[in-house]
Order: C-alpha cells, then sequence, then structure tokens
C-alpha cells in the first residue's frame, strides 16, 4: 500500500515534510539504499577483479580506472589528448546536432500533429528518413562530408531529430477532446487552441522525446566516434581497445555516462520548469 | 472551424481541400526525387543516380558480398535483433515496472541501472569484444543492452504516470497493492510501455548496423561498410533502403502486436 502514491508523496514532501516528520526515517533509509548500493557494487567488482574471477585484461580495477582518471587529466597516451580535451570535443559535437534537432524536429512535429495538410505533405518524406537509423548515415556521411566535427553533428542530428518529431507529434495527438472543446467554446480560433492548449499538453511527451533525443545523440555520438572520429571518448574507448587498456575503457564508459547523467539531470531540471502542472 | 477536428474525407468527399489533401504527399516525393536528380547530374559518382542503385541492387544478387545475397544479409541482422528483442523485452518490462511499484527496488535496482544508464550500449562495444570475441553471442548481447533500457525507461514511467485518480478508485473498493498494480497500473501504463518497444525496436535495429559495422562478417552494416571501404555508394545505397524498409517493417509489426494487446489505444493509432 506504501508506494502506489509515493510519487505524490515526495514532491509534496518536499514542502510538507517537516510538518509530518514521521515520513523523515523511511526518508533517510531510502536515500541510504542507493548508496549502500554502489558501495557493495563497487566493492564486489574490486573483489572479482583482485580475486581473479574477471580477467584483468578485460576489466579493469575501479581503483586502476580512478587512478588513470587522475593520471589522464594531463597525460594524452594512447589516443593523444587529455580527458577534458575529449570531453570538449564529444560535448560540442552531440549538443551540436542536438539542439539543431530540437529546434526543427519539436515544432515540426508539433505542426504535423496538429494540422493535416502539413502532415500529409511533411510525412512522405519523414517516413522516408525515419527508419533509416542515425548510424545507417555514417558510411555516406563521411563520404560525403569527411570525419570532421560537421559530420558527427549531422549523424547525431538524426539521431535526435526523429524522436523529437515523433513524440511531439503523439502529445499534441492525444490533446483531450474536452480541452480542445472547452477553447472552442470559448471562441478560441483553430491556431489560439493549438498554442493555448495543443501544445501545453503536448509538452510533456515532447519533453520525454527530447530526453529519447538526448539519449539517442549520447549513443549515436560513440557509434561515429567509433568509427568516424580522430578526437573524443568514443575514440578514446576505441584506442583504449587497440592498446588493451579496460582501465581506459573503462574509464571512458564512465566519463560517457557520467556526462549523459549531468546533461539529463540538467535536462530534468528544465523539463520540471516547464512541464511543472503535469507532476503537482 | 468545427470541420477541422473531424476527419475531412468523411464529411465533404470531394472539394478542392479534399483533392489537395490527397496530392500533397506526392508534391513532397516529387520535390525529393527531382533534387535527387538534380544532385546526381552535377557529381554521379558522389549522389549515384536511381538507376544505377537499382543495378547494383541486381548484381548484389548475381554476385554476392561476404558469400551470402541481399536476403542473407537481412537475416543476419534480424536474427540478432529478434533474439535480442525477445529478451529485453521479458526483462526490461519486469524491471521496468518492479522500479516503478516498489520503492526498495527503485532504491537498490534503481539505482544500478541510473548507473548504467546513460552509457550507451555501444560504448560497452569495446569492452564485449575483448571479453567475447566477435562471434554471434557479443553482438547479441549489444543490442538487448541497447533494447533493454527503452524498455525499462518507459514501464518505469509508465508506471510512475499512472492517474492517481485510477489507483484512488481502486483503493477505494478496498483492492489490495498487488490488484492494484495489475489491474489498474499494469494496464493503463501498457500504452507507455509499447512506446518503449517500438524504441527499443527501432534502437535495436540501430545497435545492430553498429555492431556489424564495426566487426562482422555478414549483415547490413557490413555491406554499407564494405560500400564505405571500396567507395561504392550505390551499395550503401542498397544498404540503407534495405536498413529503412527492413526497420519499416518492423515497426510496422510492432504496431500490429500493440493493436492486438492494447486495442483500447487506438487514439494514437488513427490516420
Amino acid at each position: 500500500m506504501k508506494s502506489q502514491v509515493d510519487k505524490k508523496k515526495t514532491t509534496e514532501s518536499k514542502k510538507g515534510n517537516k510538518a509530518i516528520g514521521k515520513t523523515s526515517s523511511g526518508d533517510l533509509k531510502y536515500a541510504l539504499l542507493p548508496v549502500i548500493t554502489i558501495l557493495l557494487f563497487l566493492f564486489v567488482w574490486q573483489l572479482l577483479v583482485m580475486g581473479g574471477v574477471l580477467p584483468d585484461r578485460i576489466i579493469a580495477k575501479p581503483t586502476d580506472v580512478f587512478v588513470t582518471m587522475f593520471r589522464k587529466m594531463t597525460d594524452t597516451s594512447p589516443d593523444g589528448a587529455t580527458l577534458f580535451e575529449n570531453i570538449f570535443v564529444s560535448l560540442q559535437v552531440s549538443l551540436l546536432g542536438l539542439l539543431i534537432a530540437i529546434a526543427i524536429g519539436v515544432p515540426l512535429g508539433l505542426l504535423m500533429g496538429w494540422y493535416p495538410s502539413i502532415d500529409r505533405l511533411v510525412r512522405p518524406l519523414f517516413e522516408l528518413i525515419r527508419p533509416i537509423p542515425p548510424i545507417a548515415w555514417i558510411p555516406l556521411t563521411i563520404l560525403w562530408i569527411g570525419i570532421g566535427v560537421r559530420a558527427r553533428a549531422m549523424i547525431i542530428f538524426f539521431a535526435a531529430f526523429v524522436p523529437c518529431v515523433i513524440n511531439s507529434y503523439t502529445g499534441i495527438k492525444s490533446t483531450s477532446v474536452v480541452h480542445i472543446n472547452v477553447a472552442k467554446t470559448f471562441g478560441a480560433t483553430n491556431f489560439k487552441t493549438f498554442l493555448k492548449v495543443g501544445i501545453p499538453s503536448a509538452m510533456p511527451m515532447a519533453f520525454a522525446g527530447m530526453r529519447i533525443a538526448l539519449g539517442n545523440s549520447w549513443s549515436t555520438l560513440i557509434a561515429a566516434e567509433l568509427l568516424a572520429a580522430n578526437a573524443g571518448l568514443g575514440y578514446m574507448i576505441m584506442m583504449g581497445r587497440q592498446f588493451v587498456r579496460p582501465d581506459i575503457i573503462i574509464l571512458g564508459m564512465i566519463t560517457i555516462g557520467l556526462l549523459g547523467y549531468i546533461l539529463t539531470r540538467i535536462f530534468a531540471r528544465i523539463e520540471d520548469i516547464v512541464v511543472r502542472w503535469r507532476t503537482l | 472551424m468545427e470541420e477541422q477536428l473531424v476527419p475531412q474525407a468523411e464529411k465533404e468527399p470531394i472539394s478542392i481541400k479534399w483533392v489537395l489533401n490527397k496530392i500533397l504527399p506526392f508534391v513532397s516525393i516529387a520535390a525529393f526525387i527531382l533534387l535527387w536528380l538534380y544532385a546526381s547530374s552535377v557529381n554521379s559518382r558522389l549522389v549515384p543516380t536511381p538507376a544505377m542503385a537499382w543495378s547494383r541492387l541486381l548484381e548484389l544478387f548475381s554476385t554476392p558480398v561476404g558469400n551470402e545475397n541481399l536476403f542473407g544479409h537481412i537475416w543476419a541482422s534480424l536474427k540478432r535483433v529478434f533474439t535480442a528483442l525477445a529478451a529485453a523485452t521479458v526483462l526490461g518490462i519486469t524491471i521496468g515496472v518492479l522500479i516503478g511499484w516498489n520503492k526498495a527496488f527503485r532504491a537498490t535496482v534503481g539505482t544500478l541501472f541510473e548507473i548504467l544508464r546513460p552509457i550507451p550500449p555501444l560504448a560497452w562495444l569495446p569492452v564485449i569484444i575483448m571479453g567475447f570475441g566477435i562471434g554471434e553471442f557479443p553482438k547479441v548481447l549489444i543490442v538487448f543492452i541497447g533494447a533493454f533500457m527503452p524498455i525499462v525507461i518507459n514501464s518505469y514511467t509508465g508506471i510512475r504516470l499512472v492517474e492517481p485518480l485510477h489507483i484512488d478508485v481502486a483503493k477505494s473498493f478496498n483492492a489490495n497493492n498487488r490488484q492494484i498494480l495489475f489491474e489498474v497500473a499494469i494496464p493503463s501504463s501498457l500504452p507507455a510501455i509499447f512506446a518503449g518497444i517500438r524504441n527499443a525496436t527501432s534502437g535495436a535495429w540501430m545497435t545492430v548496423l553498429a555492431a556489424e559495422m564495426i566487426a562482422a562478417k555478414v549483415g547490413l552494416g557490413f555491406l554499407i561498410q564494405r560500400g564505405m571501404d571500396y567507395f561504392d555508394i550505390p551499395l550503401i545505397l542498397v544498404g540503407m533502403l534495405t536498413i529503412g524498409i527492413v526497420g519499416a517493417m518492423l515497426a510496422v509489426l510492432t504496431g500490429w502486436i500493440e493493436r492486438l494487446i492494447i486495442p483500447w489505444n487506438q487514439k494514437l493509432n488513427q490516420d
């Protein structure tokens, strides 16, 4: 019985926690559990590698990765760039592709969902591009543009564009008919209903789409960098594999994961602000 | 204004608007083809004409690439995707629902999932190749990782976005936690879960290509990679088109299954 409304409870507890008082011990338990889980995970991992269950040619110890992290901040081997240089290159490429995709994809999806004629005009082309995974563009992009920042940004654009369109479209399509009718009853024009009713009620879905886009662009970035790059975190991992440096590979994976996480958190904060009415 | 909400075709069978709506899809397709033809007339080595791609497609059957014709490559990729998807669906829904429903589970497994989740499936590739080689299993494993994540995320989100009113109603009728989960929460989150499966399918299709492009001797990803290595752009186009068509068919297939299992969610499937 305790869990089904806990989402509401957590949002409420931010405001009214002090007054209730009784839930704080439970909150503390659930605040500690994740920390314990992570520590246990790292501990078991360390033990497995040290005990030889996992071969250290493939998996590096957490402590080794930790040491490598500090060394890599100044050391450029084996891929010719420090950690921060790689991070900068990867962030630059993925954010560029992502932002262009959001700027084009979300409005397009909203318009397609609301206006049937725009839907009819754009849909054939969209359906043509949509099923082609961004990674399949890599060979063509390399031969056409090369392996520079623009080429990788273009691949990421394709990755992020499709979920932005689809989710905005689905979101605005599932606008409550009652709300639309209310707007019409009060004499709103179709365009005004689109702006004041359609877009706001599509926002939760649109943001879910952007979240998917963010994830896609990150994972595509890695593919793009594994296949077509001379710098970046994916390239660093690839070099780690070629030089049999599991610590570099795992450091790369963790960095990618961490950056992805930070980006998601930043995004979630934005989402909370923009679609606050949905969660309350 | 009213007719905007009713499908045009039903209300006024033949009018200028209706005709325009019928023509619009062809306008964009025609514009696209004209653009393509124009580009290939400028540089046919970089942008081959549709005819060149077509003859390359026929050639693919007479002289197979990598000992397989086109269907062999399609089947090789599909087999990997289906195996991984089946495993990911079963495990992903279970874990996603548990994370969404149970607080302790969210604090433990959910945390680990949150840690691993931001790591893109393809970033596992080097480790998996080092650990398992470049055989069939490592590729399926990569695809599994790629398909697993969206299913878990959507099941979890679906459970958490269940209308609180519905849960309250169930509680008023003295439903226990288990009944609320299986009869209210899961059914109402099925649309979200299926959205996750749809994402997983396209994700799996993408991941398999990447895995094949990096290390494989058969499959569509291998095909386009070969096209790049040999500067054979018609082959890349054939590969991309095939990838697109098979991917679209996969999406249609998921749509059918979705309609079969959650027919009440038809609103989103119209049009």
